[in-house]
């Protein structure tokens, strides 16, 4: 029984940080859904959105305010309008003038601009570790076995809704609204796109931004489940959404979702069973695994040669 | 006119030392590194902050062998890659005496560059053995080792008489030495270690990490490793419902970590140097650093104070500025010093150094563990 409450326990946890990788992911394989390039900089507007919300909770708490929803609302909305107008930015200062060049300019270009607003952090904010105030705490309790209980964190459940509902709000705006049809235009032949009267560069912009708006919804929520935020925040998630995006079949959306949570569930199986030290050994190794037998991902489509 | 003959003294002093020391130096530099930038940054403060302090106190005095000290400070980031670069940068500007670095992984490459170079390197923080077991000359501390930090967090836990022990580290050389070292103590002293493993520094969630220590069902938790993970672990654990009791290292041991973990810092074990802004000696040295606004009390903020001195205290007795002569000078001699009275062995070590286990509170403070 203990054993079962353990796996369900490793599950949870599994699935808390898979959500939040997948809301990530989306930012990374939206881009090259669109434009086909790597947007290394994602993680760190990630990071900037836990900042946002960061400072925002804490101008809230110097004003005197401590309604929770409010507090909630307020970090972030900032937290979207912040690192969305940044991937807006990043886009239009780093990605636009070399689009259409090797591709490898392109990707050079977002490494650039991943050192430089991580460094820009550093100097704005300092480089230590800031806290995030407690402001969600407790938990669900179910059954109990031997001491050991299984408990549901009332900042896990809201990590699951939140992801839910950002995703099916994503699902609906990309096959129902305009500029939904418009991103998949772009996204099948953006050439033709073009010619058929698509502002294709107001659709990749678009692109920007909504990533970057779920990125700033993963930055509060992570921020807030952890407790901490620090200047390398972004990198790291920002590797692993990658994986995620990749792992699913890159340019899907669907498969970043489902990438991020096998990754989130593998990563905490292996070192709730084997050992913390594997768990990128094992999250990494199936990684090739997958790709050695299906190479476009697990929803990826197979690339189809364009004459 | 006065200023031009100090320049005409310090030209000779500085054409005698040419001759001893091979180079030529109107005054002695010495090289400060340390993390300014990265999560460890607090503590390179305090080496900062502490070498500065003695540097500026020791020109006040009349310098040394009538030269003054000049600091040249760089920043290692806590970085083995960053280390190697900054101790280049060293060995190009001429600098003979380096205080530094903090981590351990920083200390190890970076004192290869001054072996070879023949820099005298002191570090005042770095407490994995390793460092001076490779028969180096020119490598000193002014702090304990892991050797001996591990043993007093291994007997204290092993005092309180605890079923189950979990031991975690970050797998870096400093963390996972002292971890390792807490392990055999426990060992010896027949306490069943119910787990031992690694996590990766930087990591965020260690919601199973936690989740593991909670079926675990240990008394104790050791963590070898900084204070940006340790806060991690210890809030999420409070989340979880996790009662075992934490126990960390000096690496620990810093005001942030209540910052990270808030509330769930309180009770935490922590192995640290003993308070040495307590003493009474150093309370006209206190006064002064109070007078600058800043804090003595950090771990290694009178260690790097240390070690600027022994450096112009070595210099005097070996009356050369060679570094290794001034090496020599530091094994043969006894000094007295804020961390008390210092004396070298052959690897350069220290011969004594005290860790006192120290009980962490909410608010920053800590008090003497029972």
């Amino acid at each position: 029984m203990q054993d079962l409450l353990y796996f369900f326990q490793q599950l949870i946890n599994g699935l808390t940080i898979g959500s939040t990788y997948a809301l990530i992911a989306i930012g990374y394989t939206m881009v090259y859904g669109i434009i086909g390039m790597i947007n290394f900089a994602h993680g760190e507007i990630y990071m900037i959105g836990a900042y946002t919300a960061l400072i925002a909770i804490t101008g809230l708490a110097t004003l005197g305010i401590a309604w929770l929803p409010l507090i909630l609302i307020v970090a972030l909305l900032c937290a979207v309008i912040v690192s969305s107008s940044m991937g807006w930015a990043v886009e239009r200062v780093a990605y636009r003038p070399v689009r259409g060049r090797h591709r490898l300019i392109p990707l050079i270009s977002a490494i650039g601009m991943s050192i430089f607003l991580q460094n820009y952090v550093h100097l704005a904010q300092g480089s230590r570790n800031i806290g995030f105030p407690a402001l969600m705490e407790g938990s669900f309790r179910f059954g109990s076995a031997e001491g050991f209980q299984l408990s549901l964190s009332y900042m896990q459940i809201t990590i699951f809704i939140t992801t839910l509902v950002c995703m099916t709000i994503l699902s609906l705006f990309i096959s129902r609204s305009r500029i939904g049809r418009a991103c998949r235009a772009v996204s099948q032949d953006l050439g033709m796109a073009n010619l058929l009267g698509i502002d294709t560069n107001r659709i990749i912009s678009a692109t920007f931004v909504i990533g970057a708006a779920l990125a700033a919804v993963a930055g509060l929520l992570l921020g807030m489940y952890y407790g901490s935020v620090d200047p390398l925040f972004g990198f790291i998630a920002g590797l692993k959404a990658f994986t995620a995006a990749v792992l699913g079949g890159i340019g899907s959306i669907p498969g970043a979702m489902l990438g991020g949570l096998i990754l989130g569930v593998a990563e905490s199986m292996t070192s709730g069973y084997l050992s913390g030290e594997y768990k990128d050994v094992v999250s990494f190794s199936l990684l090739i695994l997958i790709l050695l037998f299906k190479p476009t991902g697990l929803l990826g489509k197979p690339e189809v040669e364009k004459i | 006119m006065n200023t031009s003959v100090k320049k005409l003294v310090t030209a000779v002093s500085a054409s005698v030392a040419l001759m001893a020391a091979g180079q030529a130096a109107a005054e002695i530099k010495i090289g400060i590194a340390g993390p300014m930038t990265g999560p460890v940054a607090q503590y390179g403060d305090m080496q900062f902050s502490g070498s500065r302090m003695a540097i500026e106190r020791i020109n006040a005095a009349g310098g040394v062998m009538g030269e003054e000290l000049v600091a040249v400070e760089v920043d290692d980031v806590c970085d083995p890659k960053q280390a190697v670069t900054v101790a280049n940068r060293l060995v190009n500007e001429g600098v003979q005496y380096v205080v530094g670095h903090l981590c351990s992984s920083s200390t190890q490459p970076a004192s290869d560059i001054y072996e070879d170079e023949g820099i005298l390197m002191i570090t005042p923080a770095s407490t994995s053995p390793e460092i001076t077991q490779r028969g180096y000359e020119l490598v000193f501390r002014t702090i304990g080792l892991d050797s001996m930090q591990g043993p007093v967090a291994g007997n204290y836990i092993a005092a309180q008489k605890p079923e189950r022990v979990a031991v975690v580290h970050d797998k870096q050389q400093y963390g996972e030495g002292i971890a390792t070292a807490v392990r055999d103590t426990l060992k010896d002293g027949g306490i069943e270690i119910a787990m031992f493993e690694g996590i990766t520094a930087g990591d965020k969630d260690f919601s199973s990490l936690v989740t593991k220590i909670k079926q675990a069902d240990v008394d104790y938790v050791y963590y070898g490793g900084y204070h940006p993970e340790l806060g991690l672990i210890l809030r999420q654990a409070r989340q979880a419902d996790v009662d075992a009791k934490f126990m960390g290292p000096e690496g620990v041991g810093n005001k942030d970590i209540n910052t990270i973990a808030g509330d769930a810092a309180e009770g935490l074990l922590v192995t640290l140097p003993p308070a040495f802004d307590q003493k009474e000696e150093n309370q006209e040295l206190v006064a002064a650093f109070a007078e600058k606004g800043e804090d003595p009390s950090g771990p290694f903020v009178l260690p790097s104070y240390t070690a600027v001195q022994l450096i112009a205290e070595g210099i005097e007795m070996a009356d050369s500025k060679d570094p290794f002569e001034v090496a020599s000078a530091l094994r043969s001699g006894t000094f007295e010093t804020p961390i008390g009275t210092v004396q070298y062995d052959k690897a350069g070590d220290l011969k004594a150094f005290e860790f006192v286990v120290y009980e962490w509170h909410a608010d920053g403070s800590k008090t003497p563990a029972n």
